[in-house]
């Protein structure tokens, strides 16, 4: 194959011809206007057959010198591209919006792209208006939930600094990355989500320091949505094979914002705005009788009654949940943006600093951002750009989540009652709380977790025309980039602490170095026989590194007021590091013929140190078809303005978790003797990598001259050799074991509506509506079934891999024996987003999001049951017994309370802006102000703070909801300067 | 520009060859793997699996404890987070124990990983060049005699439902085995072991065998084990024999013997079944009736201390929280010649040798402030007063749920709740078959 390939070089260069230059001789000037006559800066003016080009300035005004009947292609974003012949030498050209976007270029390989009329994916597109320009969430992540359709996006807590789960298409791994790959300018982000080391404390994992229950944020929130220009999701391999073994959870491509030739445009745009907790569950309100009840002996629950009385005689009755989270914390956001650029160099430049404290005291986010863009023309033939972003964030994150240990803030609030007695004394001291292992209060003003990142990120690309004729044209592109990031997390518990009566201190400091490299070099020829084909073929080699270094000192004993870990009187270290090499061959030919069908094919081959033959290539094939039917003229433009058939295959894979294929010894020292103890993980020495094959096909059309765009696909997901992480018997004195396990399926619908319902002089409204739904199967399974996501078991609902089944079931007692209770995957979900413009300056803009049917497993309200502290405890039921306790006796042979329906109607977003044009001061362009909600309006049957959780963080087990961090809502006022 | 493209071409070639030639295998960077051990282990790295392996004995040992502890009605334990404790291992209403839940799963995989540990460091000091045989012995005889003890304790847990003993290797692992085959296989493992050891040079050091490190201790030390199985097996006069092999004295040094050691050192461990006094929220509490079963003047009283205030839940208090271990630091026993007394005792009553019997039993008596025993001599009469014995000078070192097993006594121990239960055994891990 490799020799084969270098036919293929050589072939691609027998094909290049000299370049011929044109003759340039006459200047001419034009205005770019949309419909109503607004100007459009930042069109694009190309000079037909050559690589000149110009932009449009700010108010649509360009100068390009061209030769004697030249033809120009007009192209904006939002427009449709209009070829125009050059007559005279001012032009005026009027663009028709493109309100089924069939002009939008779309990537579709790793050097090239094509329109959205001639692709054969559904490829969804988010705008900066839909990411970011309504009611802007705190980090990025969150701001995709709800808007790409066939996606089920989920927080994972309401925590500072984001964490969030993404999959595409339904669940495409078990125990490998369910995470899309994100790829910023050509740059592969890292999006590992590092732990603290919060375990050492809550020991909500077994053993260990760290857990996948830290609720650590994911690092893809470091990225500012206020540069992104677009987002492209390919969801599943048949759109994503190009992009090898990375793709199969999909891949994200970012672009960010870049310089245009025109004008210097500065804005300067300030949000301030609070926060509001989303719902607060509400406590029992305790009487001297019930104060009793919470102990059956007759000592114990005397003296809580007395205490009650006393408590309640000098009104000292809180209701501490109110207390802890019922704050309107403030939040600011500054971004100073700047962009422009000549006919040979552009540069966006941003600076954005944003600050947000959280709901609970001692809790926030802030992250400072410098990025830089700058995309510079060495000739005619030789294109350079290079983006660069450095980020600085910290979050303050605070202890919540899963706990075994009584630390946590809900898991102590929920055995609190509301007599108990936490507030500090005069010199400042908090008393033990008699009632849990920690006093929450005391908790929040004491202890510390903060994750400070530090991050740089650079990416390059190198455009090089080799060869241009009439009939070919090639070109070599590079693109590559690094991404580097020094995280350090801060855990620091005082003695002083309720529970660190052991431990008398715990200072827990880890430092994460990360840097993962990735390049693409390859070859673009477009050949052009005649008008009715052109054939674009692209081959190139790939390669991307990652090394990441994790390093974590424990510190117990710590002397009073240091955090250092040398101030302790013993220190625990662990380190974990992980580095691979993946690379890749890769070639793709695009047929489009007669601009009418587009045919594409395209091969990867891909290794990986991860997996268990190193040495081996595994290949991933896609190909696509797309046929236009109005294009093509079987169908009369008319009432269709288009109508398209499409259809698409492909493979990508999931390489193995690195060190999946060792059997590794762990240290476990005694006395100062080190020792050697066989870890928990068996390792597979011929481990592959799990393969995900995609087929998907469907039909778009545009009616009303684009006025109503429907998008309807249909696709079916085989993922074959899923990882697993068995339990072999534990006899074997392994735990856990990598395989090959078995194949699950994926199949959905996702439907698409595009409106353009009212477009008068005055007002405009643009809707666009979602319906997309996924079904799961595990089609094989080797090995007996496997649980996963447990929190008490079957007692309160697990998740169960099993032949035969959907593969995101949720099992649990049912009253008489185990069942399924219940299954993550949504039955479908919805969205519609809308923006109405009123006399071009009043914009409302609003995205609503509906998930409908799915189930959480949910402890949160059964933790404050069995803590005796639950809100609707007292509420008389038909038995005659108080509703806890007819919760209680159903602990142990009926799960169907923790296994909820999380189906919720939110209305993510709403924004209401205005635009003050024409100001009397001729230096600013324009104000904007804006008022937007987010997240403010949920309408949901869920018990628990949120329907939308996940406290096992972004893998396999969504939708566990046990005492998290309660989620916020949030509100802002915005204005932004144009100068 | 031709000239240009061949200088391409020829570097586009040059760039891609040399990737295809580059291919990474980055082995494992984080720690060593059983592939590096078993080539040829040196005799550092076979001292660390000796190490790793008394360490690894320590992990679970709260579940473990608790399991036998909580049902042996000796405590309670109350944690906020986990029901479990009051629920399933009292049988709380209509609570069942489940293979799937921590109070199995957790102990029986931890004892089996240092199982498994103990086969690879029988198989590695195999491998090794780097040793004498005297020496690999040493690492056999250690092995085989760590392996016995934790098949034991799972056994302990598992009763009837048996035990797996053939587990060498992880893709045919060895059948299930009963309860009475289960105990053979391990007296085989301690013979073997004791054969072993009898030509073995220790060269490796020990953390919690003062006295017990050489191979003449170590050979002690599994004598006392054997002892402890004989005694299951209702094998008394092999008990006998073996204790007179291990380091048995009939004296008040109760607390020779063989322990876990706890130390706040990097990779070590605290001791996990310490908690202060007067916690709330996580607390370790003595049975009621154990303070108010005691004898007047009985010593043993002081591993139990009063609390302050009372601690409750789910229906059940208790006044006094265990004290047994009174630092983060303090060692666990894993046999003492307390218990060797009274395995004498007990031997000595059921072979009717009375007089030999009672001398042990005043010997336990006598050291924690309590006459000499008054009461009838007869088998019956003093089964009952060294389950007594048993009962308080073991106290929470994993014992009475067993002792009242071995006697058919279950049904004495008392319920706490209308509804409760006493467990006569574990079902297996459900991912056991």
């Amino acid at each position: 194959m490799r020799k084969n390939l270098h036919h293929l070089l050589i072939w691609l260069f027998m094909v290049i011809f000299p370049i011929s230059l044109f003759a340039q001789n006459r200047t001419v000037t034009g205005t770019v206007t949309a419909g109503n006559n607004a100007p459009v800066p930042g069109a694009t003016i190309v000079v037909k057959n050559t690589s000149q080009a110009v932009a449009s300035d700010g108010n649509g005004k360009f100068t390009i010198s061209v030769a004697e009947n030249a033809d120009l292609i007009i192209s904006a974003i939002g427009y449709k591209t209009q070829t125009i012949h050059v007559s005279g030498n001012s032009l005026q050209i009027t663009l028709a919006e493109d309100v089924s976007r069939l002009d939008e270029v779309v990537v579709t390989g790793l050097s090239t792209t094509v329109k959205r009329k001639n692709l054969s994916n559904a490829v969804s597109v988010i705008g900066a208006k839909e990411l970011s320009g309504t009611a802007p969430a705190q980090t990025f992540d969150s701001a995709l939930e709800g808007k790409i359709p066939g996606a089920n996006i989920n927080s994972n807590s309401g925590s500072p600094g984001g964490g969030v789960s993404v999959k595409l298409r339904g669940v495409t791994s078990v125990y490998g990355n369910t995470q899309p790959l994100y790829v910023v300018d050509g740059v592969y982000l890292d999006n590992t989500a590092t732990s603290g080391g919060l375990n050492a404390v809550t020991q909500a994992g077994a053993t260990g320091t760290t857990s996948t229950q830290d609720n650590p944020s994911s690092r893809i929130a470091d990225l500012r949505a206020e540069d992104i220009e677009n987002i492209e999701i390919l969801k599943g391999a048949s759109a994503a094979a190009i992009y090898g073994s990375k793709a199969s959870g999909g891949v994200i491509i970012i672009t960010t914002k870049r310089g245009k030739q025109g004008k210097t445009n500065i804005s300067l745009s300030q949000d301030i705005g609070f926060l509001r907790p989303i719902k607060l569950l509400g406590v029992r309100q305790f009487t001297a009788e019930t104060a009793g009840s919470l102990s059956r002996d007759p000592a114990t629950s005397a003296a809580l009654t007395s205490q009650f009385t006393a408590a309640q005689s000098k009104g000292e009755i809180y209701d501490y949940e109110k207390e802890i989270y019922d704050h309107t914390p403030f939040t600011r956001n500054t971004v100073l943006s700047m962009s422009g650029g000549n006919e040979k160099t552009g540069f966006y430049f941003s600076v954005a600093q944003k600050d947000e404290n959280g709901l609970v005291q001692r809790t926030g986010y802030d992250n400072t951002s410098v990025r830089l863009n700058v995309d510079h023309k060495v000739s005619d033939n030789i294109k350079l750009g290079l983006s660069t972003n450095y980020v600085n964030s910290s979050a303050d994150r605070g202890l919540f989540g899963n706990d075994n240990a009584g630390v946590t803030t809900g898991i102590a609030l929920s055995s609190t009652p509301d007599f108990a007695q936490l507030h500090p004394d005069a010199k400042g001291d908090y008393p033990n709380n008699p009632f849990a292992a920690s006093n929450p209060l005391q908790t929040i003003a004491l202890m510390q977790n903060n994750e400070s990142v530090n991050r740089f990120i650079m990416g390059a690309n190198l455009d090089v025309i080799l060869q241009k004729s009439n009939r070919s044209n090639t070109k070599f592109v590079g693109r590559g980039g690094f991404d580097f990031y020094n995280l350090q997390t801060n855990v620091l518990f005082p003695s002083v602490l309720q529970f660190e009566a052991i431990n008398k201190g715990e200072s827990i400091q880890g430092s994460t170095k990360n840097l993962n490299t990735n390049y693409i070099l390859s070859l673009v020829n477009t050949f052009t026989p005649s008008d009715k084909i052109s054939l674009t073929t692209s081959a190139g080699i790939t390669q991307e590194t990652g090394d990441y270094n994790n390093l974590l000192d424990v510190a117990t004993q710590v002397i009073s007021g240091q955090s250092n870990v040398d101030q302790a009187g013993a220190l625990n270290a662990t380190q974990l590091r992980t580095k691979y090499l993946n690379s890749g061959i890769f070639i793709q030919e695009e047929a489009s013929i007669v601009n009418a069908v587009t045919l594409t094919g395209g091969l990867r081959l891909d290794r990986s140190s991860n997996n268990g033959d190193v040495s081996k290539y595994y290949y991933y094939p896609k190909a696509g078809i797309s046929w236009n039917l109005t294009d093509m003229g079987i169908v009369k433009q008319g009432l269709f303005e288009s109508i398209k058939l499409r259809a698409a295959y492909g493979q990508a894979n999931n390489v193995p978790a690195y060190g999946s294929k060792f059997t590794a010894f762990g240290v476990s020292n005694i006395s100062g003797f080190p020792g050697l103890l066989i870890n928990t993980q068996e390792g597979q020495a011929d481990i592959k990598p799990e393969r995900q094959t995609e087929f998907e096909t469907g039909i778009d059309f545009s009616l009303l001259k684009g006025r109503l765009g429907f998008e309807l696909t249909y696709y079916k997901k085989n993922i074959s050799d899923f990882l697993l992480l068995t339990t072999p018997p534990p006899s074997s004195g392994f735990a856990q074991e990598w395989q090959n396990a078995g194949n699950l399926t994926n199949s959905g619908i996702e439907l698409g509506m595009n409106a353009r319902p009212v477009e008068s002089k005055n007002i405009v409204w643009n809707t666009s509506i979602g319906f997309w739904l996924n079904r799961s199967k595990v089609t094989k399974l080797n090995v007996p079934p496997v649980q996963l996501g447990s929190v008490g078991g079957v007692l309160l609902g697990e998740y169960q891999i099993e032949q035969g089944k959907s593969a995101t079931q949720i099992i649990g007692l049912n009253g008489t024996g185990v069942g399924v209770l219940g299954n993550a995957e949504p039955r479908f979900q919805m969205n519609t987003y809308n923006e109405v413009t009123f006399f071009n300056k009043l914009s409302l803009r609003f995205l609503i999001h509906w998930k409908y049917g799915g189930q959480n497993v949910d402890v949160t309200q059964l933790q404050n049951v069995f803590g005796g502290t639950s809100v609707d405890y007292d509420k008389p039921t038909a038995s005659g017994l108080p509703y806890g306790v007819t919760q209680l006796m159903k602990v142990g042979s009926d799960a169907h309370q923790t296994v909820e329906t999380s189906t919720y109607l939110r209305f993510r977003e709403i924004g209401l802006y205005y635009t003050f044009k024409n100001l009397p001061v001729s230096y600013v362009k324009s104000v904007t102000v804006g008022a937007s909600l987010n997240n403010y309006i949920t309408i949901t049957k869920y018990k628990g703070y949120d329907p939308e959780v996940s406290n096992f963080g972004t893998g396999f087990s969504q939708g566990i909801d046990i005492d998290p961090y309660p989620s916020n809502k949030r509100a802002a006022l915005h204005v932004s300067f144009n100068f | 520009m031709q000239k240009n493209i061949k200088i391409y071409s020829i570097l586009f070639l040059a760039a891609s060859l040399s990737f295809t030639a580059c291919k990474k295998d980055y082995g494992n960077l984080n720690n060593a793997t059983v592939e590096d051990l078993s080539k040829n282990a040196s005799q550092s790295e076979l001292n660390n699996l000796v190490s790793g392996t008394e360490s690894g004995m320590r992990n679970a040992l709260n579940f473990y404890l608790d399991d036998v502890s909580i049902i042996g009605r000796e405590t309670y334990r109350f944690s906020g987070s986990e029901p479990r404790y009051v629920l399933d291992l009292l049988g709380a209403n209509s609570a069942q124990l489940t293979g799937d839940n921590f109070y199995i799963s957790f102990p029986w995989a931890a004892k089996y990983k240092v199982v498994k540990n103990c086969n690879l460091l029988i198989q590695i000091a195999g491998n090794s060049s780097l040793i004498t045989d005297a020496q690999k012995k040493g690492y056999i005889g250690f092995a085989r005699t760590i392996k016995a003890y934790q098949l034991l304790l799972n056994l302990n847990l598992t009763y009837t439902n048996g035990i797996r003993v053939n587990v060498a290797d992880p893709n045919h692992l060895g059948p299930i085995v009963d309860y009475n085959a289960g105990l053979t296989a391990i007296t085989a493992l301690l013979d073997s072991a004791k054969n072993d050891l009898s030509t073995a040079t220790v060269s490796f050091p020990l953390a919690g065998f003062a006295g017990l490190d050489d191979a003449a201790g170590l050979t002690k030390f599994n004598r006392a084990l054997a002892a402890r199985v004989s005694l299951y097996q209702k094998n008394w006069q092999t008990a006998l024999d073996d204790l007179n092999a291990s380091f048995f004295r009939l004296t008040t040094n109760f607390n020779t013997g063989a322990y876990h050691m706890f130390g706040t050192g990097s990779g070590d461990q605290l001791n996990p079944v310490f908690i202060p006094q007067n916690q709330t929220g996580e607390v370790r509490v003595a049975h009621p009736s154990y303070a108010a079963d005691i004898a007047t003047g009985d010593d043993r009283i002081n591993k139990t201390s009063l609390r302050t205030s009372p601690a409750a839940l789910s229906g059940l208090s208790s006044d006094r929280d265990v004290w047994l271990y009174t630092s983060s630091t303090a060692p666990v026993g894993i046999i003492r010649n307390e218990e060797l007394i009274l395995i004498y005792a007990e031997a000595n009553i059921q072979l009717n040798n009375f007089v030999e019997g009672v001398k042990a039993i005043n010997v336990i008596r006598n050291g924690h402030g309590l006459g000499n025993y008054a009461g009838a001599v007869t088998q019956p009469a003093l089964i009952t007063e060294m389950l007594n014995q048993r009962r308080y000078s073991l106290f929470f070192e994993g014992h009475r749920w067993i002792d009242l097993r071995r006697y058919d006594l279950l049904n004495t121990l008392p319920l706490d709740r209308p509804d409760d239960d006493v467990w006569s055994l574990f079902p297996l891990p459900v991912t056991e078959h």
